[in-house]
């Protein structure tokens, strides 16, 4: 398999470095505080949004029939959106990596001398990281979603997908802008702070020449592009300036525009328990002749980055099925002790140990899908059932097979693969499947238990060691039985 | 930059071969007709006044306002509106449907046309509109949106730019769901430039989970329901 991520995304050292971030943000408790607050909010939202669980369930169904259909129909739709998307105007561009989708966005906005960009949400974006290419290329970038804002004036990434600046507080937001913002009259007052904000990105809006904009989803029957939000920044990117590029992974697309309302519907329930998101915005053409505002030129960026080498494996594939409603987060244990930017990586959380080994490859991310407990929480409430903990197995299998074994998976097969390890469960294996080495290894075990070292690495940075017992569970209970035999025997 | 469009039209070309090759290579000889039945929950069905109801509930927990009115009555609830806000000027589409009820305004009122481009007059719109009236094409009554179709006389950025958004409301374009309003009127067969469906005024959480309502849209979104 040829693999082309050629050049390191950037987050591929920060993912890396898992364990050293772990141990910082563990150790912050305002840190651990908004998190608290943010998913104990968001998981009360969510769970008083459905009527029924059986609604719940029946939509649940549905919606990941819709993803499977589609992806299992996947390059012919694509095909189909670019026809329809050419035909209503839109220009359609391909990239494999997030240098050429960079490269593509650059060239677009450089034919129009576009110099100053507002962006709405886009997670993709993020995963290219393309506000840091374009400003290397002197074209100011700025980020329009409210919590995107906060981020980039933090020079900090979002630490979630759909709140991305949960991890600060309300003083947090007001000492940044009075850091970064002129004439800002200092307040810890919500409103205050947002219309503050608000008339900031509003002269943003009226003299930027690009919008850029993510997509939820991109129908391949009519050609449309649809944008969910609540703060009208995203239809602000996509109606006011002269040229909008929207990008997207090639897994967003469905194939009906029937297919758009239950996954609207679960998409924005699950993520903040909205019966639906202030604006739906459906895009399926450029400014037409007699029209008196919108962008003359639209362009879609389609981006692959891994995504097509998940597609490639039947129980990897479902992780293409992801809505990015950020609920696996939400009910998370680990994601809510250590937050969003201890992954490291663009996508944090469960559904970010899914997906980003496909974009980093397993060198950098072989750490990701052992930060989980396996209890469950982010496969039961996945609104298109993805089986995460089973995919998280996989990966870890993933991690430790032997490079040599065929066939090749993923990229950096193998990378977790440490010869001690499995040395260690070769000899466990080879003992386990011998009943005289196994009688052996027993008793070897309770006789020498104290040479067992009382420092164990990691395990006993906050545990006892582990000692084997005198006797073993089998003694012990054939000793019992005798015992009872005994007194039977006695009293009879 | 080292990039020129003929660059880019051939990375895009390669990616578009590459990306393709390897997705039909993994789904060649799938058999469509054998995927498996999707089935939609079945909703309850609801009576004209329950999903009115419906409507008018979700919106105004959306902090949207809503205020029962009749196309006779229209221009004096608009009028008194704008009087309490303190607003003297009303933004509104040329070739307006409505238009007995422009005429009808409180004389005071400074009406603007959008007639204009807005490629040379965004400062205009940003800063001399602060509320726009527009139409809308019908509603939802399960998520209380308002369908906008924006046109040639109602452009995209009058129900987004101007602070304050009246938008009138037929009650007789009310449907039940997202999905029976896409079946009812057919819109795969024909999508204009723009639709957009709006359930309140603009809002954010972003700071500490905290609502705050006129993020970038408008602030106040006023529903004026007609034939009730």
């Amino acid at each position: 398999m040829k693999h082309i991520i050629e050049e390191e995304s950037k987050y591929a050292a920060s993912a890396k470095a898992f364990r050293a971030n772990v141990a910082r943000d563990l150790g912050n408790e305002e840190l651990r505080s908004n998190f608290r607050g943010a998913m104990d909010y968001l998981m009360d939202k969510r769970k008083s949004a459905f009527s029924s669980e059986d609604e719940l369930e029946v939509l649940r169904e549905q919606c990941k029939l819709i993803k499977q259909r589609c992806l299992a129909k996947l390059p012919h739709l694509l095909e189909q959106l670019e026809g329809n998307l050419e035909r209503n105007g839109i220009k359609v561009h391909w990239a494999e990596t997030i240098t050429e989708a960079n490269e593509i966005i650059a060239q677009l906005i450089a034919d129009k001398k576009g110099s100053s960009v507002v962006k709405g949400k886009s997670m993709v974006s993020e995963e290219t990281a393309l506000n840091d290419y374009l400003e290397e290329r002197n074209v100011e970038c700025l980020e329009s979603d409210m919590g995107e804002y906060i981020v980039q004036l933090a020079k900090e990434h979002p630490s979630h997908i759909i709140m991305p600046a949960i991890h600060q507080n309300k003083k947090q937001v007001a000492k940044l802008f009075a850091d970064n913002i002129e004439g800002f009259e200092y307040s810890t007052d919500v409103d205050t702070l947002i219309q503050q904000g608000r008339e900031v990105l509003r002269n943003k809006f009226c003299q930027a020449d690009v919008g850029i904009s993510g997509v939820n989803f991109a129908v391949a029957e009519t050609g449309t592009l649809c944008l969910v939000e609540n703060e009208g920044n995203g239809r602000m990117c996509t109606t006011i300036p002269d040229l909008h590029i929207a990008i997207t992974g090639i897994e967003k697309v469905v194939e009906h525009l029937s297919d758009v309302p239950p996954l609207l519907s679960l998409l924005t329930r699950s993520a903040t328990g909205q019966a639906i998101s202030t604006y739906f915005n459906m895009i399926s053409s450029a400014r037409k002749p007699g029209e008196k505002d919108g962008p003359q030129e639209v362009h879609l960026v389609l981006l692959d980055n891994g995504r097509s080498q998940a597609f490639a494996d039947e129980e990897l594939k479902q992780t293409l099925q992801c809505i990015r409603c950020g609920a696996c987060m939400n009910h998370c244990p680990v994601y809510t002790r250590i937050g969003g930017h201890a992954y490291g990586t663009v996508y944090p959380g469960p559904i970010g140990k899914m997906v980003s080994p496909h974009m980093l490859g397993l060198e950098a991310t072989t750490n990701l899908p052992t930060a989980s407990t396996l209890c469950g929480a982010c496969g039961e409430v996945c609104p298109v059932k993805i089986p995460i903990p089973k995919i998280l197995l996989r990966l870890r299998q993933e991690s430790v097979k032997p490079k040599s074994q065929q066939p090749e998976v993923m990229k950096g097969q193998g990378a977790g693969r440490s010869s001690v390890e499995a040395l260690i469960w070769k000899v466990w294996a080879q003992v386990h499947k011998s009943p005289t080495m196994y009688a052996l290894s027993m008793w070897g075990l309770t006789r020498f238990r104290f040479l067992m070292p009382k420092k164990l690495g990691g395990w006993t940075s906050v545990r006892t060691a582990p000692k084997p017992a005198a006797t073993t569970l089998h003694q012990r209970v054939k000793a019992k039985q005798e015992k009872a035999k005994q007194s039977q025997q006695e009293r009879g | 930059m080292t990039n020129t469009k003929a660059d880019i039209k051939a990375v895009s070309k390669t990616a578009r071969g590459n990306i393709l090759a390897k997705l039909k290579a993994e789904v060649s000889g799938a058999d469509y007709d054998k995927l498996p039945e999707e089935v939609p929950f079945n909703y309850p069905e609801f009576s004209r006044e329950e999903n009115l109801a419906q409507f008018i509930s979700e919106l105004e927990k959306n902090h949207a306002q809503v205020i029962k009115t009749t196309k006779a009555n229209m221009a004096s609830v608009i009028s008194e509106q704008l009087k309490a806000l303190n607003i003297t000027k009303l933004l509104y589409g040329e070739n307006d449907e409505h238009s007995e009820v422009i005429a009808a305004l409180d004389s005071k009122i400074d009406l603007q046309t959008y007639d204009f481009s807005i490629d040379n007059n965004k400062e205009r719109l940003f800063n001399e509109c602060p509320a726009a009236l527009s139409s809308s094409r019908c509603s939802i009554a399960a998520t209380g949106s308002i369908v906008l179709w924006p046109d040639e006389n109602e452009p995209r950025s009058l129900s987004l730019v101007p602070p304050v958004h009246f938008v009138i409301v037929d009650a007789n374009e009310l449907y039940a769901d997202f999905t029976s309003l896409i079946k009812a009127q057919q819109w795969q067969d024909k999508l204009p430039t723009n639709v957009v469906l709006v359930s309140g005024p603009s809002k954010t959480a972003d700071i500490q989970q905290t609502l705050a309502y006129g993020a970038h849209g408008p602030k106040a979104l006023i529903v004026l329901l007609i034939n009730i």
